[in-house]
């Protein structure tokens, strides 16, 4: 019933709020599936990306420290100023103006309707979806809301834009003057940082063009014709390809908590198109900035910027300031380079003005808070709260990253895990594990609960840490319980002085060769031994013991 | 100065008006400023009746405006014009002289626009092959266009 109240919430034009309690238990409980379903869609794509962000953070640590040093040292004497406008493509399930199905992928031109292909007689109804998530990204990122804000068409000419416009907000977004706090990576020298945020606004995709090589025309799909987005706009306050790709990889965090976009760079459901510009330190007015476009990963976005920033700086130094003009420049992730796609002659002219065939977008106080009180727990907060918990930075911010495996780490501790020990095992096995096989953390069948019994079991010492390294993978791949697989497997650890001399008793006689080796100084041995006693326990023998009463046997011959 | 108040909305075609405007309307306003109203709602007040009211309205440059609109006009076509939009300009200018005082103001003008949303409930357009079929070029799966690589 809540989901309900929230979704009618606010109201449009000067009609009275609209709270729907009309709805027939069925169509509730489809409503319901929907959305499950769609989290579900949202945290598929989620995994592979911030996975791949956690790995390139701790393997080439020490490369990105020195390229780190060399950009500080090029621009000695100069500050880059950047901002950021995102573009995020929401997760509803149908366009923003009309009830087209949007699924990326799709066959071209399929899922298109008369008022997305902008035919005449045709008019918008917007997506009561779309307000709440603009509500909800605003809140997050701690934005004034306009309590009344309203639709503008942006005309221009272009083929993948079929009417001629696109319905956007102009003057009066529904969101403005926010914030957003990041934690930079440990190894790019880490610190806290606050960008701002300048506005938010509601606006429609265009479609798809694809331009062929050798052809005289060009083709046209679209189906993401009239896909919602929001359009976040940051104030010019980042200084580094750093910070900007931790920014935008903020927001894809805070998207993905908020459950309104899959943030997917590679299938452009989250655009960043970055400004920069140079200045002389000192120097009060901001240098000719320039638009870089096409990076689809937060990597490419940091290599992008810093080479800009480079090549600008470059231009400073040699006395080419005039060389570094308005345009638009494409990152080339095959020469690691810039280069120019189009010169700006003038600002675009795209005569707004309001949309006649919306009305006004009106946000009751009532709708707001219950968004804000439907707010999950936010990355900034669920950092600090880690902090709190004593986990380095390093875990920190890998369990932050993604909320399910927030979720999966939250889950655990409630179980009673040790903080430290539990994060080691997500961070260690369980991630190493979901990056071969390309998995969530949802997706494995070990659940937070059986974590928790693991690291109890091992210590307490009913098992031994190796034989939890086993029982983990088969947890993970087949489910079932700690409890059952180790009496199952027979792998409770072997605790008994007794049992475990018997077991040194016999690796020792079985091999005369090794004692006398041993005995005549040869004392690296000892691992060997160590190892056939604990290939004879199964892996069971508890390891400080067993490495006890061994050095007792081989040094006091009997 | 004519921006979103509600006479201005009321003029979809004359957006052109406000070309060469500052992308953001001066929120200064001699509307009075009431506590309750927020920010978003004052800087919408920026539909000036003080200023005369030729003043008010820029001649237009039709050959930027036909650029605009894609349209090629000859320099005579140009001269011809030029006139009549400006008498449409005069036209629609009459209505800078309505006194404004003591109308509260609004985002937009309260069109017949049926203020209802939408549920975000799928229903696929069941007649997909007529609006194909009106593609004036098309090459399955694609809509046929002359190459274009640039915005501008
Ligand atoms: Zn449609």
């Amino acid at each position: 019933m809540a989901l309900i109240v929230f979704r009618g919430g606010f109201r449009t034009n000067h009609l009275l709020l609209r709270r729907t309690f009309l709805f027939s238990a069925r169509r509730d409980s489809s409503l319901l599936c929907t959305i499950q379903q769609h989290h579900q869609r949202s945290r598929y794509n989620v995994r592979a990306e911030s996975l791949q962000a956690t790995e390139s953070k701790t393997s080439s640590k020490s490369i990105q420290m020195a390229t780190k040093e060399l950009v500080e040292k090029k621009t000695r004497g100069y500050e880059a100023i950047i901002g950021i406008e995102t573009h995020v493509q929401l997760s509803t399930i149908t366009k923003a103006f009309c009830s087209c199905p949007y699924t990326y992928g799709s066959q071209p031109n399929t899922t298109i309707c008369p008022i997305c292909m902008g035919l005449p007689g045709t008019l918008p109804v917007l997506n009561s979806k779309v307000v709440e998530f603009a509500v909800r990204l605003g809140l997050a990122l701690n934005c004034e809301l306009s309590v009344a804000s309203k639709f503008d068409r942006k005309q221009y000419f272009y083929p993948d834009l079929p009417k001629g416009y696109q319905i956007s907000q102009f003057d009066i977004p529904i969101a403005r003057k926010g914030y957003v706090d990041v934690d930079l990576p440990v190894e790019f020298g880490g610190g806290h940082r606050r960008f701002g945020i300048t506005r938010v606004h509601m606006e429609e995709d265009a479609g798809k063009l694809l331009h062929s090589e050798s052809e005289s025309y060009s083709q046209v799909d679209l189906n993401r014709a009239g896909v919602p987005l929001l359009e976040i706009v940051s104030e010019p306050d980042m200084r580094s390809g750093i910070e900007a790709a931790e920014y935008a990889a903020e927001l894809q965090r805070l998207v993905r908590y908020l459950g309104v976009s899959n943030g997917n760079m590679q299938e452009g459901s989250l655009r960043c198109d970055v400004n920069v510009s140079v200045r002389p330190i000192g120097q009060l007015e901001f240098g000719t900035k320039v638009e870089i476009k096409n990076m689809n990963s937060f990597s490419a976005m940091n290599r992008a910027i810093d080479y800009e920033i480079s090549r600008q700086i470059q231009l400073h130094n040699k006395g080419q300031v005039d060389q570094i003009v308005q345009e638009t420049r494409l990152w080339d992730e095959g020469t690691q380079k810039t280069f120019t796609m189009r010169k700006k002659e003038g600002l675009a002219d795209y005569r707004y003005f309001p949309e006649p065939d919306l009305p006004e977008v009106v946000l009751t106080k009532d709708f707001i808070d219950q968004i804000r009180q439907s707010l999950p727990e936010l990355p900034e907060e669920k950092r600090r709260r880690y902090e709190n918990l004593g986990l380095s930075m390093q875990d920190v911010l890998f369990l932050a990253n993604d909320s399910s495996v927030a979720d999966f780490f939250d889950a655990t501790l409630e179980n009673g895990a040790d903080v430290k020990l539990a994060a080691n095992w997500i961070m260690g096995d369980i991630a190493a594990y979901m990056k071969n096989e390309k998995l969530s953390i949802n997706e494995l069948k070990l659940t937070p609960q059986e974590l928790s019994e693991l690291i109890a079991s091992i210590k307490n010492g009913t098992i031994s840490g190796k034989i939890g390294k086993e029982i983990l993978t088969e947890l993970i791949s087949k489910g079932g319980t700690v409890k059952q697989l180790i009496e199952e497997k027979d792998l409770v650890q072997i605790v008994d002085p007794a049992a475990i001399e018997a077991l040194v008793d016999k690796v020792i006689a079985a091999n005369p060769k090794q004692l006398q080796q041993y005995r005549a100084g040869k004392t690296k041995l000892q691992g060997f031994f160590a190892g056939q006693v604990m290939k004879e326990s199964k892996g069971k023998a508890n390891p400080v013991l067993l490495n006890k009463i061994l050095a007792e046997k081989l040094n006091c011959p009997s | 100065m004519v921006s979103y108040a509600g006479v201005g909305s009321l003029l979809p075609r004359l957006g052109w008006m406000r070309m060469r405007r500052p992308p953001n309307p001066n929120p200064r306003s001699r509307w009075p400023t009431r506590t309750t109203t927020t920010t978003t709602r004052r800087r919408s007040r920026s539909f000036s009746s003080s200023s005369p009211l030729r003043a008010a309205l820029d001649s237009p440059d039709v050959s930027l405006l036909a650029d605009a609109a894609r349209i090629s006009l000859s320099p005579n076509e140009v001269r011809e014009f030029e006139p009549k939009i400006m008498q449409v300009i005069d036209w629609f200018g009459q209505l800078q002289a309505v006194d404004l005082e003591s109308i509260e103001p609004s985002l937009r003008a309260n069109t017949e626009v049926d203020a209802r949303t939408r549920e975000d409930a799928p229903e696929a357009f069941d007649n997909r092959e007529a609006i194909i079929a009106a593609v004036p070029s098309y090459e399955d799966p694609y809509i046929k266009v002359p190459r274009v690589l640039n915005k501008e």
